[in-house]
């Protein structure tokens, strides 16, 4: 009679000693997720789905299904132009950010006297390409470079990239410097996976004559795919907080907006994700196809 | 005769040895300035440090514009002549944005903030990536994804769910707002840190741990005298950047610590309506540039900044060399 429940109980104390010191350490991680992300987040799609008014005690939710989302396509006429020329913006940025972050991690992994004080200067901006300095520096506009009006580049654009696209093209460009700022973490991150590639290789490469250039086309920059699409990743969700960004904006407002309110604000803030978490995927299943082949042939 | 035979040849073999001992010194200036490979010759370190220089002075503008701005006075701001060099220097900007920041209180409020939360959170999030790495824990792969999941949702979707849990908790003003949940691994970008230490004590060998407990060694004696020591380097790399995210933070301590405990960033948003209140009151929409406020705002800009320049000038050595060795990259 008792057997079963024994044999159950020894099987609880068998589960307990195995993973019971791992679960209370992962356990304030566990609790904190659900409090303050899972739980968040199933009511913040909750709220999306209604219209939330706040009333003497507390919120009230109106039923609405998908209208807020409809509403965000067909009703806003600010929403869908703010979210395509974010896009473009980032399209441009996030390659701008990670060619760049590439070739500084290339030169200054290179041993040169002087080396600390220019890493010392890539990195800087890491202080404080977040937050309210940088958005300051954005609304006095400083950080452009001088040749874009020196050289009337603006109508050459337009020339070449069509209209649609020229506005955006001037807006990266006006605030260039500012855009590379958020490239600090991606040049330690090359810098770091420079570090993995073996010295050893290059040096047979180069007793097989390879110049510098072919190992770095044959050897630097496939090993370092990793690294870039780490690096693309990063930026896309660094971009996400951008503080020039018009979506976040557009969302702060309409949070406070009596005919719209927390529930469309938070629609907004879906609709946002669900594109960055598309391009994300993107990026991913990019990269990861192009390892693979790579792993394949080899 | 024979003599002259003799000079003869010495001669010629005093030429070959000059010729060799020429060819090999102007091979050596060679090498010395073109180097064996391309990155080390005296050439190519020059190239390279002038266009390092190039781009790190374009890199550095919107600061030397910063530290320009805040030391000009009105008139010279105003002169379209006057370019990055003002004509006298002022430090009137420097006391009114000190004054407009209560810079004091302010400071001791966000340095409280940012090292308490870091290292917070670098103890939290050391615990969780051990765990990840080598305890057996259920659902492990659930748990990472999930971890990765929280690093990719904007603050943005969940911020007002969160301003409803916390009045809930009455944490709204305080700093426990930001303590309790970096205590609970979800910190500012806490997902990235738990990753890194993930990494870096995956990289560990097996047989240190295996060697400690045929000692006696508890785990949490393993995980406390042995493991985190040895994260040294790691704890540094995630202690600083906690350090940096919670001090620039802004979004968050914006809808979160609106009224006594308010960190400098958000007082530099407040700074306009401080030093020149609109009279149509605070809500009306302000220019974006006041060019009255405009050597205050970078004056205010750069004492945002000097603290962490400061930690990060006397750490950054350890810094590059810490990330190197982490293993933030597998």
């Amino acid at each position: 009679m008792n057997k079963p429940l024994d044999i159950a109980r020894q099987r609880y104390l068998y589960l307990f000693k195995k993973y019971g010191v791992g679960m209370l350490f992962m356990l304030p991680w566990i609790i904190g997720f659900s409090a303050f992300v899972a739980y968040p987040v199933g009511y913040s799609m909750f709220m999306s789905l209604h219209k939330v008014d706040i009333g003497p005690d507390g919120f009230q939710y109106h039923w609405l299904g998908l209208k807020n989302f409809h509403d965000a396509f067909v009703v806003d006429n600010e929403f869908p132009i703010d979210l395509i020329s974010f896009f473009q913006q980032m399209l441009l940025m996030v390659p701008i950010i990670v060619i760049f972050a590439l070739l500084m991690s290339l030169m200054l992994n290179q041993k040169f006297p002087g080396r600390f004080i220019y890493r010392a200067i890539f990195f800087l901006p890491v202080i404080f390409a977040t937050g309210q300095v940088l958005t300051e520096l954005f609304a006095q506009g400083a950080g452009d470079i001088p040749f874009v009006d020196q050289y009337n580049l603006g109508p050459l654009i337009q020339k070449y990239v069509g209209r649609e696209f020229a506005d955006t093209v001037m807006y990266v460009l006006g605030k260039v410097i500012l855009i590379l700022w958020y490239s600090g973490v991606q040049i330690l991150i090359f810098i770091a996976g420079f570090q993995t590639i073996s010295p050893s290789i290059y040096e047979a490469v180069r007793i097989d004559g390879a110049s510098p250039w072919d190992s770095f086309w044959k050897i630097t920059l496939p090993a370092s795919v990793p690294f870039i699409s780490l690096n693309m990743l990063y930026t896309i969700i660094d971009l996400f907080t951008f503080p020039d960004n018009p979506i976040i904006k557009h969302i702060k407002n309409n949070m406070v907006k009596i005919d719209t309110g927390y529930g469309y604000a938070n629609a907004l803030a879906w609709i946002y994700f669900g594109f960055i978490f598309v391009l994300i995927a993107i990026v991913m299943w990019f990269f990861s196809r192009s390892m693979s082949r790579r792993s394949v042939r080899s | 005769m024979s003599t002259g035979v003799w000079t003869e040849r010495a001669e010629k073999v005093s030429q070959t040895v000059k010729g060799i001992f020429w060819s090999r010194t102007s091979q050596r200036i060679k090498v010395f300035l073109l180097g064996r490979s391309l990155s080390d010759g005296l050439i190519a370190k020059l190239v390279l440090c002038v266009l390092l220089s190039i781009v790190g002075y374009l890199y550095m503008q919107p600061l030397i514009y910063m530290v320009s701005t805040m030391l000009k006075p009105l008139n010279d701001l105003l002169d379209p002549t006057v370019g990055l060099i003002p004509r006298e220097l002022t430090w009137e900007n420097m006391h009114t944005a000190y004054r407009g920041l209560v810079y004091g209180e302010a400071i001791r409020n966000t340095a409280l903030l940012s090292v308490s939360c870091s290292i917070v959170q670098v103890f939290i999030c050391a615990v969780t990536g051990y765990a990840l790495a080598k305890m057996n824990v259920p659902f492990k792969g659930f748990f990472s994804a999930m971890i990765i999941l929280s690093f990719l949702i904007p603050p943005q979707v969940i911020i007002i769910p969160l301003y409803v849990i916390y009045s809930k908790l009455h944490l709204l003003g305080t700093i426990w707002v930001f303590l309790v949940p970096a205590v609970f691994g979800q910190g500012v970008k806490s997902a990235l840190f738990i990753l890194i230490f993930r990494q870096f004590f995956k990289a560990q060998p097996i047989s240190l741990e295996e060697a400690a407990k045929l000692d006696g060694a508890s785990t949490f004696r393993l995980f406390f005298f042995i493991m985190l020591p040895l994260a040294r380097s790691a704890c540094l790399v995630v202690f600083l950047f906690s350090f940096i995210w919670y001090w620039n933070l802004y979004y968050e301590p914006g809808m979160f610590l609106t009224n006594s405990f308010t960190p400098l960033s958000i007082r530099l948003d407040h700074l306009q309506e401080v030093l020149n209140p609109s009279p149509f009151g605070a809500n009306t929409v302000q220019s974006d540039v006041d060019p009255t406020t405009e050597s205050a705002k970078m004056g205010a800009a750069f004492l945002i900044i000097a603290p962490p320049i400061i930690v990060f000038m006397f750490l950054q050595r350890w810094f590059v060399t810490g990330i190197e060795r982490t293993g933030i990259v597998e």
